[in-house]
């Protein structure tokens, strides 16, 4: 390349690159740079939460020694089938209910959406509170009417689980609620007059017309939900500290007890690095399935 | 029930309207939809109702929704007692600099990315995508690292900087600029304005929309940010309203004075601000949901 061919490409190029910059590096920063220190740490002993000798896999042994480790795994995959089993149809049946409705549309939208703006950790507090487990604990006390309980609630290890997820679908399922209204709303009034004047049933409908059309929103929203739940961390750190019994700590947690707690940064990066790792998966699975939506319709 | 008649699109039309069985069935859906806003209302309506009890009533047996009496001094007790004002100071500066780092740093980088389209930019491109597989949090050992060795425990800055290295408002920015017509931007240069300005006094303008969408994210998800904050920001007079609220539920028990009357006015102070926002712009809020599918 020559002078003023360089000079050229320069003047091209070193604007943008010059804007792009700053952000390049509060990515560095924040994403990139963790995630590369979190994979060379996870080989090393940690000092603090720095490198120390080169022990090789030695961290990834001891985390899949550790028997917290397939607590927090298969609770994991708990929390997924229980997130799937209470979370993933209510949205479905109440954007199919949503679309229909002709009275208060807006009112009724806005409304099952509201849980979504209470912070995180606000609308933990008070599922914490409603779960109380003394007799005059607000669920405790509403079902005393009924002559039922009281229930130990998050204290019972089976319960703790899906109670957590129970919390985690009342703020979210607003949002994924307005995500198939907007799939719903796309359905072309003409498959539908066509099937009426076939003399489908409602259920022919719904069956035939509306439910292929929310396939792809479904399919895509299923990995997402799995990739989520993965992540869960919060609730289970606030509402029950990962107990009865490690009955409910989730694989971000057991990172933040190691980091935080233990102060073994070094153990903390390699179970990240695993996590990344099945994220990685979830997230191929995603796009390959969503890949193939797009060719097929 | 004459609407009922009218409704010309969806799944069930005017004419099904005409059989009892079908309006029948609206009055189901109007009866299960009612019953799923007594879920959603009712835990605030009780947090906000609870706040007013004392201590025993809450916890009283059998329930009573109404406090005994509405005793509005408490709100002003509970806040001066805490100093709330210093941790509503706190969120508020992390918050409005998250949302301005937010618009200028995934701004930028995706106005160059959709826009300039400089050498190389697709090997940034693919980072970014790639980076929202990798939630923050996920390595916070690290991350907690580096912010120690900036010497930067306690600073509100890294707390709103994290807003700028968001690969989901990144997205949003560039579909947005990915629709507006190049001509406009050419036209610009010809003119002789820079590349900053093309982005200040053309993309900027036109971009209202997504403006409003990702300021409004940011807003309540700075808002309500949790874990770094609670991380870095180990001095009570730095802390954010989520971090003191966390600190005072985990003190409960042992502090005088404090029960879980007063967590609950607490917990419904940290709510009030969003709460005023979604009443401003929930038609904003409700119809960008649906249509990108990112929640906060």
């Amino acid at each position: 390349m020559n002078g003023s061919k360089l000079k050229r490409f320069l003047k091209k190029n070193l604007g943008g690159w010059l804007i792009m910059l700053p952000s390049i590096l509060l990515f560095i920063f924040f994403i990139w740079g963790p995630l590369l220190s979190n994979i060379s740490l996870s080989f090393f002993e940690s000092i603090g939460y720095d490198r120390g000798a080169f022990t090789g896999f030695e961290n990834y042994r001891e985390v899949f020694a550790d028997p917290v480790f397939s607590k927090a795994f298969f609770n994991t995959l708990k929390y997924t089938f229980w997130s799937l089993l209470l979370g993933f149809g209510i949205p479905i049946i109440l954007a199919l209910l949503l679309s229909e409705l002709v009275h208060a549309k807006g009112f009724f939208r806005s409304a099952i959406y509201f849980p979504n703006i209470i912070p995180g950790l606000a609308t933990i507090l008070l599922w914490t509170f409603l779960f109380d487990p003394s007799q005059g604990g607000v669920l405790n006390a509403i079902l005393d009417i009924f002559n039922l309980g009281p229930f130990p609630w998050l204290n019972d290890p089976d319960l703790a689980i899906p109670l957590i997820v129970l919390t985690m679908t009342w703020k979210g399922a607003g949002a994924t609620t307005l995500i198939y209204l907007a799939s719903l709303q796309n359905v072309s009034d003409v498959y539908y007059e066509a099937a009426r004047i076939d003399g489908a049933s409602l259920w022919q409908r719904i069956r035939h017309v509306t439910l292929p059309h929310l396939i792809p929103t479904v399919k895509t929203l299923f990995i997402l939900q799995i990739i989520m739940v993965f992540q869960v961390f919060y609730e289970p750190l606030v509402m029950t500290d990962g107990g009865p019994n490690n009955a409910s700590i989730s694989l971000l947690q057991l990172i933040y007890r190691y980091a935080f707690q233990q102060g073994n940064a070094a153990k903390a990066a390699a179970l990240g690095v695993l996590v990344a790792l099945m994220l990685f998966a979830l997230t191929f699975a995603y796009l390959k399935i969503t890949n193939r939506g797009k060719k097929t319709s | 029930m004459k609407r009922l008649l009218k409704k010309t699109q969806g799944l069930i039309v005017q004419f099904d309207y005409h059989k009892t069985r079908f309006k029948l069935l609206y009055i189901g859906i109007l009866i299960f939809l009612s019953l799923a806003l007594v879920v959603t209302i009712f835990p605030p309506v009780w947090l906000i109702l609870s706040s007013f009890k004392s201590a025993r009533e809450i916890y009283q047996v059998p329930f009573t929704l109404w406090p005994d009496s509405l005793d509005f001094s408490k709100v002003s007790d509970v806040w001066n007692m805490l100093d709330f004002s210093k941790y509503y100071v706190n969120s508020i500066i992390v918050t409005l600099g998250a949302v301005l780092t937010s618009i200028v740093f995934n701004g930028l980088l995706a106005y160059a990315i959709s826009i300039i389209k400089p050498a190389g930019y697709k090997i940034v491109f693919a980072l970014v995508m790639a980076s929202l597989m990798i939630p923050p949090i996920l390595n916070m050992g690290t991350l907690f690292n580096y912010i120690v060795k900036l010497n930067m425990i306690n600073s509100l800055l890294p707390l709103a900087l994290l807003f700028g290295a968001n690969p989901f408002y990144f997205i949003l920015f560039k579909t947005y600029f990915d629709s507006l017509p190049e001509a406009l931007f050419e036209a610009a240069r010809i003119d002789g304005a820079n590349r900053l300005q093309v982005f200040t006094m053309i993309v900027l303008p036109l971009s209202k929309p997504i403006l409003a969408v990702v300021s409004i994210f940011t807003l309540t998800a700075a808002w309500s940010d949790f874990l770094l904050p609670f991380l870095v920001l180990q001095s009570d007079s730095k802390q954010t309203v989520m971090v003191k609220i966390y600190q005072l539920y985990n003190d409960m028990g042992t502090s005088m004075g404090f029960g879980p009357d007063s967590l609950l006015m607490v917990i419904a102070f940290s709510i009030v601000p969003p709460v005023i926002l979604f009443f401003i712009f929930q038609r904003h809020i409700t119809s960008t949901v649906a249509t990108t599918g990112i929640r906060e």
